[in-house]
């Protein structure tokens, strides 16, 4: 077996040896062109002139292009994968982000105004230079939580609004009558900070227009790239048969690259105007500036207690940040993977929530790595950690007063959403383990008298992974079909090529991909390659995100598999004149059971192709495909515990332990499970205590263009993991796996921010916002300070 | 713009070529040489996945231009060791699974390398510090701590 075995990852050798192969690095027959933009240099003005005739005239220029030109070739619009929809009805206020700005306005500092196509780099950024243009500035707000104040300047001022759509969900009455009568009452304001995935590799595209076959092909760093080929139908106008999308090795997606960006749609765009292939590689300042920005969650949220501490409801009022258009998968925030956790891992008998999408003059926001549970588990863990120091009940035990009882399972939730299977309380006990919690409580308390500020951070969630159903997720508002797919095609010589719609950016799937097919196919897991990311070789595909490919792609693996083995096994029995139900296939043979007779997996699939000796109803050829829905999200659960020690004199906090216990359902690679959610874990402890895309609130710049103003964190930033794994199988897919992409960046924020105000909490600071850099944190105490005197 | 003429040898191999004086050593291995396994992650000396060797010790190459390069010896990840004989950190990486989507790759191997010629025996301290200046966003750092170490174990007992 290798499903669950730590194998080595097939794929490392080119990349340790420098050659893997990257948008950027890939070289054509004809020379490539290069791209450069013009950004708007303001987050709202009004664009009144462009002159592009000193440029044209520059050295090496081969086009230059403005938004008159797209709507003179006739392109068109974004379209939203997963739009906002108004449940009650009403139409929402959608304004897709423009691929260039055609309607002589622009909305957030680098919103794409020209673009310059020439031989090379140098000479394209020359050119985009000497493009003119001429703006009048117009008042802007990149704030969220000031997009409805009253005075606060209109994004699209023909909605009358900054609002895009309300929605709300769970128990409004129930939820209310609870709070009246709860013992306590907790209240925070639970804002999430603006963050950006910053995949090391930066965004590239590269397009290629072969004139004489009319074909059409994109290389680009992306994760869903059949996705992709399905909105060129609306950019460029392409019908999906004559494009072919390329996602080669890409470095790092994190859900950022997951959209039909604008400078995708334009270097193909250029290449079709200027005939030659045409490349854009982000610089650093394009990318922080220009790839989607998350999280950017105002809120503020009331839980109400019984005298024992059990939460009786939980009500949040949010307003979700669009930036200043909705970007393709926005909404999936917002209307999906946001309100639908809400209850995390405790049994909340009422919930309700009102969340307020609004437009502010910044970077559209979509997806991260967690797309809206990092912000549920921070609202509701904070409100519970507040909640647990106000009623002098210990943190741990106040969670483990409320966490939801195995035999509750399958579990609905105050929401709406059945989580299938878990053990909340087997988590928080090995993680409780793990610490040691009870020792660190005693050290926290020496510590203190020591005048040492020691915290103790704690949350405990579930996520929802794996979309679909295709059907669930058109309910919450996909508009396209959550399955995926995979083919597997055995070679006359029995060795095995395996085609998938997922995209493996980091994740490893040539190696556990691999592992599942060896294990159904009974061969040696080096008779197995795979491919994905290549609209022209594989089926279909709908892409790796939202933790979703082993439940989804991985499953179509296992599924096309099977039905390669159940034929192969029709004809093997056919050839030792058997019936197919006597044969084991194990080692790469056949074997008659209870017998020595055998026959080797080559030589069947030989026969499979080659050989007019065959069951009469048997068809020619060994290869399956299988498009597979899953028949539930999967629900993966977690507990994080970690120590946070923040130091008097700097306010500087140190992250000493992090412990996270995962339940992911069946694990196919622990190796790359440990990767995973070591990953997640380092993106989450970025977003609590360092990284922010701030925005100047004056003037509207972007004041987080280079990484030495955007703080990812660095190898001294973070601790070693310790991490322990708890299995409850996932009832929606036969392998029972439910994902584990995710675990991370949905619970170190809560679980850092929880540490700090437990180390603080003595000092009075009840709150200390995301990031929580020693700035703020020093001012929270002094704030504290003054308000006790 | 004038071109200047540069002779760098890049992994024991010498080119002779003429370049702008603003042609990055970035750019000159990437698309003049074809060396593609430098990669450039920020342009601006942060993020460390540029990072090559140059005459023994490591340097940025998105932030040096290739005249400065000028009679050095530099060395690239496709220099450190080839399929059937991978440097000890390499294999190191492998089996301790210091890389994800392989992007900073390259440039935490060519420190790391710099690293064990000073240290053969780094504490865990030692080698969060030494990678400091390289950004990883995939692995959360503790499995490229542990390859590292575990390359220095390799490379003693190779040396032993
Ligand atoms: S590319 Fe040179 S340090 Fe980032
Ligand atoms: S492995 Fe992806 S950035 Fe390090």
């Amino acid at each position: 077996m290798y499903v669950g075995q730590a194998i080595r990852r097939r794929e490392d050798d080119r990349f340790l040896l420098g050659r893997g192969s990257y948008v950027e690095d890939i070289t054509l027959d004809d020379p490539i062109a290069h791209a450069a933009f013009v950004r708007s240099p303001h987050a709202h003005a009004a664009v009144t002139r462009v002159d592009a005739a000193r440029a044209a005239a520059m050295p090496g220029v081969l086009a230059v292009l403005t938004g008159e030109d797209w709507t003179r070739a006739g392109n068109g619009e974004a379209e939203g994968v997963w739009p906002v929809k108004d449940m009650s009805g009403a139409d929402a206020r959608t304004v897709n982000r423009p691929f260039i700005c055609v309607d002589g306005t622009v909305r957030c500092v680098g919103e794409i105004v020209a673009m310059v196509v020439a031989e090379d780099r140098h000479q394209a950024q020359d050119a985009a230079e000497a493009i003119e243009v001429d703006y009048e500035e117009k008042p802007a707000n990149t704030l969220t939580a000031r997009a409805l104040d009253a005075d606060t300047p209109l994004v699209h001022p023909a909605h009358g609004t900054n609002e895009v759509l309300v929605t709300e969900h769970g128990l409004k009455e129930e939820t209310e009558a609870a709070l009246a009568k709860a013992h306590h009452v907790t209240e925070v304001v639970v804002p999430t900070n603006r963050v950006t995935a910053a995949s090391i590799e930066p965004r590239c595209y590269m397009g290629h227009h072969d004139t004489v076959n009319d074909r059409y092909t994109v290389w680009t760093t992306n994760q869903a790239p059949h996705i992709v080929r399905r909105y060129f139908t609306k950019s460029l106008n392409i019908p999906e048969h004559k494009l072919r999308v390329i996602a080669p090795d890409v470095g790092g997606g994190f859900g950022m690259k997951l959209y039909h960006y604008p400078e995708e749609a334009l270097v193909l765009w250029g290449a079709i105007v200027s005939g030659r292939p045409v490349r854009w590689v982000g610089t650093r300042s394009e990318c922080l500036l220009g790839d989607t920005h998350a999280r950017d969650h105002h809120t503020v949220g009331r839980m109400g207690f019984d005298a024992e501490g059990r939460i009786l409801g939980v009500k949040f009022e949010t307003l979700g940040a669009f930036g200043a258009y909705e970007s393709q998968w926005n909404a999936s925030i917002t209307n999906a993977y946001h309100f639908t956790m809400l209850s995390l891992a405790y049994d909340i008998p009422a919930i309700h929530t009102t969340v307020r999408a609004v437009y502010t003059n910044a970077t559209p926001v979509d997806a991260y790595r967690g797309a809206g549970r990092p912000e549920t588990v921070y609202q509701v863990e904070r409100l519970i950690e507040n909640g647990a120091h106000e009623m002098g009940i210990d943190p741990l035990e106040l969670r483990a007063r409320n966490l939801i009882p195995p035999e509750k399972f399958p579990y609905q939730t105050a929401i709406g959403i059945t989580y299938d299977s878990g053990d909340p309380p087997a988590l928080v006990e090995k993680a409780r383990a793990l610490a040691n919690y009870d020792a660190l409580r005693a050290e926290q308390a020496a510590l203190r008298a020591e005048g040492q500020w020691m915290g103790i951070g704690i949350c405990a969630f579930f996520d929802m992974a794996g979309a679909g159903p295709v059907k669930m997720m058109n309910d919450l508002g996909a508009k396209i079909g959550c399955y995926d797919v995979a083919s597997v095609r055995v070679h006359p010589d029995g060795r095995i090529t395996v085609f998938a719609g997922s995209h493996s950016h980091g994740q490893g799937h040539e190696t556990t991909w691999s592992q599942i097919a060896a294990d159904r196919l009974g061969c040696n897991i080096e008779h197995i390659d795979l491919v994905e990311g290549d609209t022209d070789r594989v089926p279909m595909g709908i892409g790796t995100w939202g933790s979703r490919s082993l439940s989804t792609a991985g499953m179509a693996v296992y599924t096309a598999a099977d039905r390669v083995v159940a034929k192969s096994k029709r004809m093997a029995a056919h050839m030792l004149e058997c019936a197919p139900e006597d044969l084991d296939l194990a080692d790469g043979e056949f074997t008659v059971k209870g017998t020595d007779r055998k026959l080797s997996f080559a030589a069947v699939a030989n026969a499979s192709y080659h050989s007019g000796d065959r069951p009469p109803d048997l068809e020619i050829g060994l290869e399956e495909t299988s498009f597979f829905d899953p028949a539930d999200c999967t629900y993966p659960s977690a507990v994080h515990l970690c120590v946070v020690l923040v130091d008097p004199e700097t306010c500087a906090v140190t992250l000493r332990d992090y412990w996270a216990v995962d339940d992911v359902g069946t694990v196919i690679n622990p190796m790359v499970l440990e990767g995973q959610v070591h990953g997640g874990l380092a993106q989450g402890i970025g977003q609590a205590l360092m990284e922010e895309c701030a925005y100047d609130p004056e003037s509207g710049q972007y004041l987080a263009g280079t990484f030495m103003d955007y703080a990812v964190p660095h190898a001294e930033d973070v601790p070693s993991f310790g991490l322990d794994s708890h299995f409850t199988r996932a009832l929606g897919n036969p392998l029972g796996a439910k994902g584990a992409g995710e675990s991370g960046t949905i619970g170190a924020p809560a679980c850092v921010c929880n540490g700090v105000i437990d180390a603080l909490w003595h000092l009075g600071v009840r709150q200390v916002t995301q990031p929580m850099t020693p700035k703020k944190i020093w001012r929270a105490i002094e704030d504290a300070q003054r308000a006790q005197q | 713009m004038e071109r200047e003429s540069i002779s760098v040898t890049v992994n024991g191999r010498t080119y002779e070529r003429a370049v702008e004086p603003r042609r990055l050593l970035s750019d000159f291995l990437r698309d003049d040489l074809r060396l593609t396994g430098t990669h450039v992650g920020c342009e601006h000396g942060v993020c460390g996945s540029c990072t090559v060797m140059m005459d023994g010790v490591t340097a940025r190459s998105c932030l040096t231009f290739a005249v400065m390069a000028d009679g050095a010896e530099i060395e690239t990840i496709e220099g450190l060791g080839s399929a059937d004989a991978m440097h000890p950190v390499q294999q190191a990486f492998w089996e301790k699974h210091g890389l994800q989507c392989g992007f900073c790759t390259p440039g935490m191997l060519m420190t790391a390398v710099e690293l064990l010629k000073r240290n053969p025996d780094p504490s865990v301290d030692d080698i969060r510090d030494a990678i400091s200046g390289n950004l990883c966003r995939c692995t959360g750092y503790q499995t490229i701590v542990d390859s590292i170490r575990h390359a220095a174990k390799l490379m003693r007992e190779d040396g032993a």
